[in-house]
């Protein structure tokens, strides 16, 4: 039957009318975003290929025009498939920063991923649940930091390694990282959480799941630094950003943790707080993902108001002056500094070489532009691995020729990386910061 | 009769392609003769919509039950032309409650299947629809690709023994004691498929009976031989819009208008369109106001069209006819019946048939009708089988589901080439050298343009209709030079470039219409890379004269000793 | 406010790079936003200064002969004979031994994708071999797997247009197993790293492209390749080839996307750097906040994914390109130059804004602000629009580079000219 008879006012859309014979239907559900209209910006430039890593080292994939605005364009509503390569898309999200003429690209992908995954990917295999497994670490986080030591004597135990790639398809080439003794949230709770109170000047960390498990001393750096600027620091109940699902198309496990996240620091934000991260994928996946793919109240609120964390200082601070009389204890060390691809599509891939290029005690050294490889949870799949250390070859080159034997980068997975290519020691720029401002 | 009487059709449109299959599969010896590519004139113009009939159920219940009979037929026959889309009729607030009943009476007593959506159902169909549209009746309309339904027509008539010739213009009717027994052609680069820069030929093609099915220009046709046929050519502009905004055809329900319809077509949209008679069918104003009459109308119905990217427009001319003395004022309200005229009954002048007026869905049943009425006269007993034989392409639909075969192409690749080439897939597909993408905004191969050109020679214009290269939003800025590589070395260096420079023109030619927003950005890049990098916009040749000097003749002198020879020293 | 800066330039083609280092040497503090990746990785990468008059006369030979003859508001009329000289200079200083072409004022004639040849002031080290004013043979070579490039073609076309050497073309299967459609950057990678990798081949990759072009030669001197001889390598890539052919090797120049325009971008990068410019990519400019008296601009807005943070600066340069750089925006109803609102003459009529021939005059290819000869741009009345806001590259109006090809010589001109002016003004 029908509603077309029923009376009411023209004009108004009859989807604001309560109807009690229909449920409301949402314009674009949200797994069916109709994203063809993303093609019309797109002029064929190719600059997104160019970008590419992985075309760069494998000519099977078809690189993001193909798998964003020209799989789109060729799209008829009923057809349902998506060309498989697009689980061989990093979702380093390059193209998104490269195209001079606003394809909404990585979100082509990652709605194409989850299409894909949803429609096409058996439920059942091994590596659906391998990715699934991996786009969810902060599960298993959470229980291995319970029990730290055990876990990472298990992770890291060859035999075990191995039977985990045969199993899990999960590269046997990587040492798992290692969880902290304490996490950072422990921590947070036992130093009884902020020292600074402030009307004013007031900030919201969302910590993301590593450096609150893995390396809180990144956390612990961000506190403290942010601290001596006399801001009010508050760590809400969080969970992922979702840069791992969206990345294994797992887009019902991120809307999950979105709302989670959104509903918490849109509150705190109509009270004054900024949001800011220390992992540049996380405030990637808060500023740009969640607007691209989740409508919750609150989701532009938390993109307007979310900052990494020296691109905060740099905005409100005179960093540059503060940095002008500082100095870095030791004997001048040189850091070769990584650029994250997702930094980049921030626009703060040359704030830590500019801020500290003049920071007595230390040199940096920026390696260049390529990708690390990584990508979050890429490069842990066994038959990613081959292809993840041949993107990752250039920057294991450059930081090579560097002077240095200590990385820097603010992404934990391109540190890995960094670490697992070349065996240096990656530091974090907020560490940096932390030694030349914040009194010991 | 001894001999196989044999047939000139005058004409590759649909129509004209349609009267060549089914007389050739009648037995009879067809020749069609078509002066531009088939499909140029109002064929390869059209909207691309298959009609459900319901356009038609209020004030023509005759057309409109031939509409659902032959929709249904093409959807049989012609499975890898159409796309059985649905089609909606959308009513606004403020269009009439009165007419939207007499819609939905007419579709009923047409035998057109409806059904009543309310807005809300209507726009979980197709989410972009206007949010304040009332309701809709959703009918069987479709699309289909005019210019692979002709030129498998004319595939299928070519396999039955008839004779294609495109690019051969009638310059004269032959008319000898009082009957039309052929006509003059002449061949643009001499008779079989196109080749730039070869010589002109003229033929005289006599044949037991001369069908014009020329459409627009049946009135020139007919002077030939002194005859008035009063066609009345009626302008229409088309937009096409970079994406498909809907898969379904949208409809305005309102009785008659302009900007009144959305077809889906292919990768696109396709809005249309006006009505507005014409002097002459090849020559008439291409307007701005057209263009934005468009937009700005059917954004009533779709909002998002306000804002997106159109690639280019074009016109086609409809060959309205009635018959003399019914002086309809406006051309909107002439009747879209079609007309057959014998002049040997009308004119005394046998030997010669005329059909005009019509619709492309029902161009088979018009092709049959004429069919029957030339074997009449010719006296040959053979019936139509045009309904029930699939045409070449459609005689196999499993290709289309069989994702198994993807010829070594990425999915989307695989799918939209097995679209356009239905059962013909592997037999085209299948090549064993590398077979990379040449247009990659449809997604067209090396191995599918091969095909083309072996069907068309250099005519590049002629292997887009067929593979649909360079009608994405590029325009052609991307692959054109790389389908004119294709040509070579089969055919010459300098072929190439013609069958270039006329592709690239004829792709300008409806870009114009979109020159604003992301468009123009396009256009500018297209012209950046084909006159800066390229040096397209001027040709070279030396002062010393050319090598080969059937090159030489266009260009500007070059003293090439003149220019920087390399750093002294240098490599 | 914290981000501030003498000179702040908008846009990072080269314009916009010429622009700030231009700035940078009069010792300016100098920052340079951009947002995208510029369109100088879709040129060719050769550095055009005038081929042709805007009659459409040429190729010319000299084209600084040709600068005291441009009509009034082109770019080079602006700026002065000059400035283009300076400009150039700047270039060559800037990219060393990986340009060649100033050792002469004339222009060269340099074979590109499709076998025309083309007028052009400066050109990549890799291309200079394949000069068609060089009286050496040349063979040309293809990929199978690399549309765009017919060598075959292009070499008869060569002849055709009668150069002074007999060029000939074959089409080679590139020596790695790769599947239809490789990018370009493929093709570099795999020439770059000499190694086909991974799994699918041992050995030398530039090694076995020699074994299969080899057997082609027959007496050239040079061998022609598209321009993917390497992306971070591409001397030693081409070292490497011309040591085992034992002929000179070259580059032909494509479209995008291109392996010299963007070599030329990552050269360019480094200068910048080097010349201590502040850089910062991935966010655009939405607009700007004037003084109190609205004549000068004080900061603009860059957009960081909604929140809006002003950058001021003295002086600023608007580098934002044209139509393809969308520095100038259009809708139906007109033309645009987005962020500061500068005028941008326009035919009301959008029908009057092309040609219906395809290589017609396009009014459209000439859009752009209007600026003084101190290239700030102006209003419709002819008064500046701010005065400390300057203009330089595809964002100027008054000439269409496609048919002049003048278009990197433009860039080079006013990115020097409008750089050293706002440098010189702080």
């Amino acid at each position: 039957m029908s509603d077309a008879d029923s009376p009411h006012d023209p004009g108004v859309p009859d989807d604001e009318i309560p109807d009690d014979e229909f449920e409301p239907v949402d314009v674009f559900p949200e797994s069916e975003l109709d994203l063809r209209s993303g093609a019309d910006d797109c002029y064929k430039c190719s600059t997104c290929d160019t970008n590419c890593p992985v075309a760069e080292v494998d000519d099977e994939f078809p690189g993001p025009k193909f798998q964003g605005p020209e799989q789109w364009r060729l799209k008829r509503k009923d057809d349902r498939e998506i060309d498989p390569s697009i689980m061989d898309c990093s979702n380093c999200m390059r193209c998104d920063n490269a195209c001079p003429s606003d394809v909404p690209l990585s979100q082509m992908h990652n709605e194409a991923r989850a299409e894909y995954v949803d429609e096409q990917m058996s439920k059942l295999s091994v590596e659906y649940w391998r990715n699934r497994v991996l786009a969810n670490y902060r599960k298993g986080a959470w229980l291995g930091s319970k029990f730290p030591r055990l876990t990472n004597a298990l992770a890291n135990n060859g035999p075990l390694r191995k039977l985990g790639e045969k199993l899990f398809g999960l590269t046997a080439e990587r040492e798992f990282p290692a969880f902290a003794t304490q996490t950072f949230r422990e921590w947070w709770a036992e130093r009884g959480g902020a020292q600074v109170q402030s009307e004013e000047k007031r900030v919201a960390y969302f910590h993301g799941c590593y450096a609150n498990y893995n390396t809180p001393e990144v956390a612990k750096a961000m506190v403290r630094t942010f601290e001596q600027f006399g801001y009010e620091i508050v760590v809400p109940e969080q969970g992922c950003s979702g840069t791992p699902m969206f990345a294994n198309g797992m887009l019902d496990d991120a809307r999950r943790d979105a709302a989670t996240n959104i509903s918490s620091f849109s509150e705190l934000i109509d009270e004054g707080y900024d949001v800011i991260c220390s992992c540049t994928s996380c405030s990637m996946a808060l500023r740009q993902e969640y607007p691209e793919l989740f409508t919750f109240e609150g989701t532009a609120d938390v993109a307007a108001h979310t900052y990494e964390a020296l691109e905060y200082l740099r905005i409100h601070e005179d960093l540059r002056g503060a940095l002008a009389g500082a100095e870095v204890d030791g004997d001048g060390e040189d850091l070769a500094y990584h650029a994250p691809c997702h930094a980049r599509n921030q626009g703060l891939a040359r704030q830590a070489v500019e801020l500290f290029r003049d920071l007595d005690g230390v040199a940096v050294e920026d390696v260049g532009d390529s990708c690390s490889g990584i990508s979050g949870t890429y490069g842990w799949k066994a038959e990613k691995y081959e292809k993840s250390m041949a993107i990752g070859e250039e920057m294991f080159e450059e930081m090579d020729e560097a002077e240095g034997r200590t990385g820097m980068t603010e992404c934990p997975t391109c540190a890995m990386q960094m670490e697992h290519g070349t065996g240096y020691d990656i530091r974090h720029p907020l560490e940096i910061l932390e030694a030349a401002l914040v009194e010991s | 009769m001894g001999a196989t009487p044999s047939v000139l059709v005058i004409g590759g449109g649909s129509t004209g392609c349609g009267i060549a299959r089914d007389l050739s599969m009648r037995g009879l010896s067809v020749t069609l003769v078509e002066q531009g590519n088939l499909t140029h004139g109002t064929t390869g113009r059209m909207h691309g919509l298959l009609h459900s009939g319901g356009r038609y159920a209020v004030a023509d219940q005759a057309s409109a039950e031939e509409c659902i009979q032959e929709t249904r037929v093409l959807e049989d026959i012609a499975s890898h032309c159409v796309e059985e889309t649905g089609g909606l009729f959308v009513k606004r607030p403020e269009d009439s409650e009165e007419y939207f009943e007499q819609k939905l009476r007419g579709c009923e007593e047409c035998g057109i299947p409806t059904e009543v959506l309310s807005g809300r159902e209507a726009r979980k169909r197709e989410p972009y629809l206007a949010a304040d549209v009332d309701k809709a009746i959703a009918v069987p309309d479709g699309a289909v690709d005019p210019f692979r339904l002709c030129v498998a027509n004319a595939a299928s008539a070519q396999n039955h023994g008839a004779r294609i010739e495109t690019h051969a213009e009638v310059t004269d009717l032959l008319v000898e004691a009082g009957e039309v027994v052929g006509a003059e052609v002449t061949h643009e680069s001499g008779p079989g498929t196109r080749t730039h820069g070869k010589a002109g030929t003229t033929e005289r093609i006599e044949a037991d009976h001369v069908i014009n099915a020329t459409g627009a220009w049946a009135g020139r046709i007919g002077d030939m031989a002194g005859l008035d046929v009063n066609v009345r050519p009626s302008k229409g502009v088309m937009t096409v819009m970079n994406v498909r905004q809907v898969d379904t055809v949208i409809n305005r329900c309102i009785p008659k208008g302009n900007a009144d319809i959305v077809v889906p077509h292919e990768t696109t949209c396709i809005l249309g369109t006006t009505d507005e008679e014409v002097e002459d069918p090849e020559d008439y104003p291409e307007e701005e106001w057209e263009v934005d009459l468009m937009i700005d109308e059917l954004s009533k119905l779709l909002p998002v069209l306000q804002e997106a990217r159109t690639i280019r427009s074009y016109w086609g001319v409809r060959p309205l006819y009635e018959p003399p003395g019914e002086g309809t004022a406006d051309s909107e309200d002439i009747t879209r019946d079609f007309f057959l005229l014998d002049h040997a009954d009308r004119d005394g002048l046998p030997g010669l048939t005329t059909i005009v007026g019509g619709k492309f869905t029902t161009y088979r049943m018009m092709a049959e009708d004429i069919s029957d009425h030339v074997c009449d006269r010719l006296g040959v007993s053979a019936s139509c089988r045009t309904a029930e034989v699939p045409l070449p392409g459609s005689r196999d639909e499993r290709v289309l589901d069989d994702a198994m075969d993807e010829f070594g192409l990425t999915s989307p690749v695989a799918r939209r080439s097995k679209q356009r080439l239905g059962d013909r897939a592997s037999e085209v597909l299948d090549t064993d050298g590398p077979n990379p993408v040449i247009c990659s905004c449809e997604g067209v191969t090396r191995a599918e343009v091969q095909d083309a050109i072996d069907q068309s020679g250099t005519d590049l214009n002629a292997v887009r209709i067929r593979t649909r290269a360079s009608m994405g939003n590029c325009q052609g800025g991307f692959c054109t030079h790389a389908m004119a590589q294709e040509l070579h070395p089969e055919y010459e260096p300098g072929q190439a470039e013609a069958a270039l420079d006329e592709l690239y023109q004829e792709r300008w030619k409806g870009q114009r219409h979109g020159l604003w927003g992301e468009q123009l950005s396009q256009a500018m890049l297209s012209y950046a890379l084909h006159a800066t990098t390229m040096n397209r916009d001027h040709a070279t040749r030396s002062a010393a004269g050319s090598r080969t000097a059937s090159d030489a003749d266009a260009g500007e002198t070059v003293d090439f000793e003149a220019f920087d020879g390399g750093a002294p020293g240098g490599d | 406010m914290a981000i501030e800066q003498e000179v702040l330039v908008v846009g990072g083609g080269l314009a916009g790079v010429t622009a700030a280092v231009s700035a940078a040497r009069t010792g300016a503090d100098v920052r340079l936003v951009s947002y995208k990746q510029p369109t100088l990785r879709n040129a060719s990468g050769l550095i055009d200064v005038l081929g042709y008059t805007p009659d459409g006369e040429g190729p010319l030979v000299d084209p600084f002969a040709a600068l005291d003859d441009l009509p009034e508001g082109h770019p080079y009329e602006r700026v002065g004979a000059d400035a283009v000289e300076s400009g150039l200079a700047l270039f060559d200083d800037l990219t060393d031994s990986t340009y060649e072409g100033n050792h002469t004022e004339r222009n060269a004639l340099i074979p590109t994708q499709g076998g025309r040849v083309k007028p052009t002031a400066r050109y990549p080290a890799s291309v200079a071999a394949g000069l068609a004013s060089d009286e050496r043979d040349a063979l040309l070579v293809g990929f199978e797997r690399l549309v765009g490039f017919d060598a075959p073609l292009s070499a008869a076309r060569l002849n055709a247009a009668g150069a002074p050497f007999e060029a000939r073309g074959a089409t080679v299967e590139f020596p790695v197993a790769l599947s239809a459609d490789p990018k370009v950057t493929r093709f570099a990678h795999l020439l770059d790293r000499d190694e086909a990798g991974e799994e699918r081949q041992e050995g030398s990759v530039r090694r076995a492209l020699v074994e299969r072009v080899v057997t082609h030669l027959d007496g050239e001197q040079r061998v022609g390749f598209p321009a993917v001889l390497g992306d971070d390598h591409p001397e030693e890539v081409r070292a490497d080839l011309e040591a085992d052919l034992g002929v000179d090797v070259f580059e032909v120049p494509m479209g995008p996307p291109s392996l010299p325009g963007l070599r030329l971008e990552d050269r360019l990068y480094d200068a910048l750097d080097a010349e201590g410019v502040r850089i910062e990519t991935g966010n655009p400019v939405v607009g700007y906040e004037a003084g109190a008296d609205g004549d000068r601009v004080e900061a603009v807005a860059v957009d960081r994914s909604g929140a809006t943070v002003p950058y001021a600066a003295e002086q600023f340069v608007l580098a934002t390109g044209g139509l393809v750089g969308k520095g100038i925006d259009s809708d139906r109803e007109g033309v645009e130059e987005p962020v500061f609102d500068c005028h941008v003459g326009h035919p009301p009529d959008r029908y009057d804004w092309f040609d219906d021939r395809a290589f017609g005059d396009h009014r459209f290819a000439r859009f752009g602000v209007d600026p003084d000869r101190e290239l700030r741009p102006r209003n419709g009345r002819g008064a500046v629009e701010f005065d400390n806001l300057r203009a330089a590259g595809a964002v100027l109006g008054n000439y269409d580079f496609a048919a002049e090809k003048s278009g990197s010589g433009v860039s080079l001109a006013t990115g020097f000219h409008a750089g050293r002016l706002a440098g010189e003004n702080t």
